[in-house]
């Protein structure tokens, strides 16, 4: 038997290995794909990542509810330090593997057709492949090293799709914005991950947050962080930790956590780091609908899921106001935006910033739950953007237009064009608000009533946490009611300032239609919940240990929350289809704040990026003139002292011997003129000799 | 035959062909040097293979753990009561060296393939070009003080003529001041080498000795001599050990180069050709690198533990200033030049830790680095011979016309800045694992260095991408117009041909890190535990 069951984790430990390593292949056969052949590239990502998905279902019924599968290997050793790289599959790790197959499946057969007339077709479908790779060896990894890999490789295949179409600026400047948001997260995980390793040695997630759970087995005491080998359990046969204890200054598990804090916020797009995922909208929008709504920004709500016994009570509470505030500041600045694509990243935004504000308040299943339920709703409304922004395309190409496509300002009445669109746009939306009967109400009702659970035994303060969340929730109805009217309702205004428009539009062909399909059925509460009013019946919650307390306020809160709901949706209907007027000013500082996104992105370029820019010019003046102005003072130096050493040469010591020289010539000249040849001056010089010496002699 | 010495002397031999071949067989010579560092490549891969590894092979301070040595008695003098005078040509590898061999032999060929851009006075420059592969490459196999001393400096001679006669416009004075810089530091290495040798003994034959596996040995210093670690000896009122190891330092930290002894760096680069800032970036930075780890802190571990504090703080300034020196570049050539000053700082902050994580991480990063920044040049060299220009304000989407060549860039770009799966990202990892981990294991460096020297890592995103962005993104525009557009094709086969090993190489090491990790891991640990005897 036990037999048995290790030859089964041994395959299904195979099959991950092969469902991960596929989408890999697909990148590579694609980039080495003939430019003639590059039609195939589409078939063979899709085929593949069928075959993954295929092959994660299969995996998800084994591990789901059953025990957890662990397997590595030696990757290597530096210095006594051991690396290994390995499997890690427990009830996180396979929902995300489905999840981002289930995801992933739709999008690709989805991107097959639109983005079928591109030149860079084959090109799209390898960095396609490749993010899937990377993803879901993100949601399988067994350590820290390969988590910090995965996370940044995933960071760059967005990077590559954001500035897919590179000759656009726009593109271009929002892929480096992306990357760069996300290093700055990178850089906080890998000090979390120096943190954690130098205070347990282990890069292993098993050990240090799984079943041994080092961390939660540590705490802060006196102001030291503190491991003790005695508070570890035994059984658990691999003891990282031999005798005495572990410590270091509690400071740095605080730094742990804000580097922790920092990832999440640069992946899944929280306050203050969000600032690049409405720009990342500038990638192909089959992209913006698996990566920057479903999938890559959801990886950090993974990350706080993988080292969620890290945090503590101050921790959490941090979680929750950051979470909350960016939900209730992206629903803010959604409502005023008119760019499709912009409005659902701000959203996305919103819903991230709900499962951020759950994990805070430890509703952690719900947390990942609504992770699970937004990534299907949100990659449909991504899907029905898609079509939509391509067909708007159609109008502007086919009539010379110098319209955007993207402003549903120039859409409205669209659902008679595109009925199926319209209808999948409305589940979709109905999701995201979350009305009975969809997913979103189990989701998000379940994280809104823990919300005033959690703060009914806290101080007042507390209370506005739940309070902002549940205004977000009727925010998000305005939002999407504004969006779903102003799009499909009423007329297509564009007509409206050149009526002899040619039009021919569909909802497209089945590669269009399938996966609008597939994701609306998913959309509904029969997938997730036997039950459409309960949270605690649905399968994700319970498999990922949620505990709901059924307390009064489960009862009354979605009541309250959905007649609201309802009431605000009907509300937006009228203004949007022009039965009332619009009661809000579209002038003034609030408008004006939710308009300009709350200036984040200027005030970040006036108070990082230029001021970042002027230090490396003063550092580069620096660098010329100071550091190198000395060498070259050293080296002008050098010069004028060997002139002055040539001067005094030539001067002095040179000069010496040439006075030496003409002193000499001197006497020379001189004693010359006693040699005349005459007897006379011979005689003469002699006797004065004789005298001289005579008077020598006789006076000394 | 030893095959180190064959490999050290072997582009000799290929220099004294192509010295007695006439020029009307010019266009010959460069395919005779490139078959010269093949050979020397292939040599250097056997070495690789049957290099054996274990804790009896860790080298460093145990003479008989290095492998593929060769001691011959080279000048020995009787001086009659002051006993002979002893040096050895003495050569061999252990796990530091064994990595670094193989990746210089590697740069050396791609260095082979750009030198197809030399057009004038092809004889004088290969044979040059051959004479520095021989020191270069000695300079890794030498375990004597005089004959290191002699390699290290005969480096300079080819360096300077290559740099001051095939160089760019302002040649003359780049080679000049690299020449004197660099031999600065070097003449005051001259004297401690002196000074070693007058204190160090051989226990065996009783001379003093140039041997520098027997300077580690503390028991070898004769007592009252002016290096021996118990006679306290000072030199203008510092302790005199100290002393050797600041000048030693200094001359090694020149070469690295470390903020502030960088400023030859940049001129050198952009003036230098292709090969030239090829070996320069990827070879010659790594001597000084290697020079610190196995002559400073081999010779004088104990005041480099005193003082590993200013070496990490060194290395960290240099990673932050560099980066930001790069980032406000408008020369392609001199941004990657300040990359390299930022990437090397990695390498002091991972020695300074003394840990074994961190000196594995700064040897992988300096064989990174040797195959990165010898690929960062070899493109910008195919730009500039293109169109003789190098500002990065002069181009825009190239990636629309040379995508090939774009694709090559952004491969070196992302691995430079440390992306996960190339080389690089691992040799940065571990030199912040080892730093980080330093304050707890043996308390050298505070936790904050490796905190601020992550922030390099940021700015090293923003300046690639940066630069990716202004020169290859977008729509086209030239500064020299359609002239320029019809130059600019696409990467030629042999640019293609030295590209590609560099891209699989960097790959290789990502993902295998063992493939360096296995062969200098015992040397490492043996590293460590010696710094722990004293």
């Amino acid at each position: 038997m036990e037999h048995f069951l290790q030859s089964i984790d041994a395959l299904t430990i195979k099959f991950t290995l092969i469902a991960v390593l596929l989408p890999l292949l697909a990148f590579v056969i694609n980039t080495a794909l003939p430019a003639k052949w590059s039609k195939v590239a589409g078939w063979v990502s899709t085929v593949f990542i069928l075959i993954s998905c295929v092959l994660a279902a299969f995996i998800f019924s084994k591990v789901w509810n059953g025990h957890q599968v662990h397997q590595q290997m030696l990757w290597f050793t530096i210095g006594d330090t051991p690396v290994y790289a390995g499997i890690l599959l427990n009830n996180l790790s396979v929902l995300l593997l489905l999840l981002v197959n289930l995801i992933a499946l739709p999008v690709h057969l989805y991107s097959t057709a639109y983005m079928r007339h591109d030149e860079k077709y084959s090109r799209y479908f390898a960095y396609l492949s490749f993010f899937c790779f990377s993803m879901l060896a993100l949601a399988v990894s067994d350590n820290l090293v390969l988590f910090y890999i995965f996370w940044e490789l995933v960071g760059f295949s967005s990077y590559l799709l954001i500035g897919f179409w590179f000759t656009r600026d726009k593109a271009v400047f929002a892929n480096k914005k992306a990357f760069i948001m996300n290093r700055i997260g990178d850089i906080g995980l890998l000090s979390a991950i120096l943190v954690l390793f130098s205070m347990y040695h282990t890069f292993d997630l098993d050990t240090l947050f799984g079943q041994i759970n080092l961390v939660g087995h540590s705490n802060i005491q006196n102001g030291l962080w503190h491991l003790s080998s005695n508070s570890v359990p035994n059984d658990s046969g691999a003891i990282v930790i031999t005798g005495g204890s572990i410590q270091i200054p509690a400071i740095w598990q605080y730094i742990a956590f804000a580097g922790i804090f920092l990832a999440v916020a640069a992946k899944s797009a929280q306050f203050p780091l969000h600032t690049w995922l409405p720009d990342a909208m500038e990638g192909p929008t089959s992209v913006s609908a698996l990566i920057h709504a479903a999938t890559m920004v959801a990886a950090g709500v993974l990350l706080l899921g993988r080292v969620y016994p890290l945090f503590n009570d101050a921790e959490l509470t941090f979680l929750a106001i950051i979470g909350c505030f960016t939900a209730f500041m992206a629903a803010t600045i959604a409502l005023t935006q008119n760019d499709l694509k912009r409005l659902l990243a701000y959203s996305t935004i919103s819903q991230l910033g709900y499962m951020v504000m759950a994990m805070g308040i430890g509703a952690y299943a719900s947390s990942l739950f609504h992770l699970v339920t937004h990534a299907f709703f949100k990659c449909l409304l991504f899907l029905v953007a898609g079509i939509v922004i391509h067909q708007m395309g159609h109008i502007r190409d086919d009539n010379n237009l110098e319209i955007d496509p993207q402003n549903i300002q120039n859409m409205g009445g669209l659902r008679k064009k595109l009925p199926l669109t319209f209808i999948a746009a409305l589940i979709g939306g109905v999701a995201l608000v979350g009305l009975p009967f969809t997913s979103g109400f189990l989701s998000k009702d379940g994280i809104l009533v823990q919300a005033f659970e959690w703060s009914a035994g806290k101080n007042v303060f507390f209370k506005i946490i739940p309070i902002l969340a549940l205004l977000t929730t009727w925010l998000t109805a305005f939002y999407v009611a504004r969006l779903i009217v102003k799009v499909f309702f009423g007329e297509l205004r564009v007509l409206q300032f050149k009526p002899d428009l040619k039009l021919h539009m569909s909802d497209g062909t089945w590669q269009y239609k399938l996966p609008l399909v597939l994701l609306s059925v998913c959309c509904f509460f029969p997938f997730f919940s036997t039950n459409p009013f309960s949270q605690d019946a649905s399968w994700v919650y319970n498999g990922l240990l949620g505990i709901l307390n059924e307390t009064g306020f489960a009862m009354v809160l979605p009541v309250v929350i959905n007649i609201g709901s309802l009431l605000i949706i009907y509300f937006a209907y009228t203004i949007y289809t022009g039965k009332r007027t619009n009661p809000f000013a579209q002038t003034g500082v609030i408008f004006n704040l939710s308009f300009n996104q709350w200036y984040f992105d200027s005030i970040y370029q006036n108070a990082i990026v230029k001021p970042i820019l002027n230090t490396s010019l003063v550092t580069f003046w620096f660098d010329r003139r100071v550091i190198d102005g000395f060498i070259l003072l050293f080296a002008k130096m050098s010069v004028a002292l060997s002139k002055l050493a040539a001067w005094m040469d030539r001067n002095i010591v040179d000069g010496f011997l040439n006075l030496l020289v003409k002193a000499v010539r001197i006497i020379g000249n001189f004693a010359r003129r006693f040699q005349g040849g005459k007897v006379q001056y011979y005689l003469f010089s002699m006797l004065a000799v004789i005298l001289a010496i005579f008077i020598l002699k006789t006076f000394f | 035959m030893n095959i180190l010495t064959l490999l050290i002397f072997i582009p000799i031999l290929f220099g004294i062909v192509i010295a007695v071949m006439p020029s009307s067989w010019r266009a010959g010579f460069k395919y005779i040097t490139l078959l010269a560092t093949l050979v020397q490549l292939g040599m250097s891969i056997f070495i690789y293979c049957n290099f054996k590894t274990g804790a009896a092979f860790g080298g460093i301070n145990h003479e008989a753990q290095f492998q593929f040595m060769q001691k011959l008695p080279w000048i020995n003098l009787d001086l009659g009561p002051a006993g002979r005078m002893q040096i050895d040509y003495f050569v061999g590898i252990d796990g530091l060296s064994i990595a670094l061999l193989v990746m210089t032999s590697f740069v050396l060929v791609i260095a082979a393939l750009a030198s197809w851009e030399i057009k004038s006075n092809l004889k004088g420059y290969f044979i040059l070009f051959l004479i520095l592969d021989m020191a270069v490459t000695g300079v890794f196999c030498s375990l004597d003080f005089f004959l290191f001393y002699i390699f290290y400096e005969l480096m300079l001679l080819p360096l300077y003529f290559l740099i001051g006669m095939w160089g760019g416009a302002r040649r003359e004075f780049a080679a000049i001041k690299f020449f004197l810089y660099t031999l600065f530091g070097s003449v005051f290495m001259l004297l401690i080498m002196v000074g070693l040798y007058l204190s160090v003994k051989d226990p065996a034959t009783g001379n003093h000795t140039f041997n520098m596996i027997q300077m580690m040995n503390p028991a070898n210093f004769q007592q009252g001599s002016v290096f021996g670690i118990l006679s306290h000896q000072t030199i203008f009122g510092f302790s005199a050990r100290g002393v050797g190891f600041l000048v030693l330092f200094v001359a090694f930290a020149i070469k690295v180069p470390v903020v502030p002894l960088h400023t030859w760096l940049p001129d050198a680069h952009v003036e230098a050709p292709t090969p030239v800032s090829i070996i320069l970036a990827g070879i010659l930075l790594k001597v000084g690198g290697y020079g610190i780890i196995r002559v400073c802190i081999g010779i004088f571990p104990e005041v480099a533990a005193a003082h590993a504090f200013w070496l990490g703080l060194l290395g960290v300034v240099s990673i932050i200033y560099g980066a930001l020196n790069a980032l406000a570049q408008k020369d392609l050539k001199r941004m990657i030049a300040y990359s390299s000053v930022s990437h090397m700082g990695f390498v002091l902050l991972g020695v300074a830790s003394l840990t074994a994580e961190g000196l594995s991480g700064a040897v992988m990063q300096m064989v990174s680095h040797g195959f990165l920044s010898t690929m960062l040049f070899f493109l910008a060299g195919v730009i500039y011979n293109r169109v003789h220009d190098r500002g990065i304000n002069h181009f825009r989407g190239l990636a629309s016309i040379m995508p090939r060549y774009t694709a090559y860039v952004t491969i070196a770009f992302f691995a430079s800045l440390g992306l996960p799966g190339f080389s690089a990202f691992i040799g940065e990892a571990f030199s912040l694992v080892g730093a980080f981990k330093s304050n707890s294991v043996n308390g050298e460096l505070p936790y904050w260095m490796a905190a601020c020297a992550s922030l390099g890592i940021l700015l090293g995103a923003s300046y690639f991408l940066w630069t990716l962005q202004r020169m290859f993104f977008g729509k086209v525009n030239l500064k020299g117009g359609a002239v320029w557009q019809t130059a600019l094709v696409d990467l030629n086969l042999r640019e293609r041909i030295a590209l590609f090993p560099l891209t699989l190489m960097v790959l290789a090491l990502g993902l295998m890190p063992s493939l360096v990790f296995g062969k200098i891991n015992d040397s490492v640990l043996a590293f460590v535990h010696f710094l722990q005897l004293k």
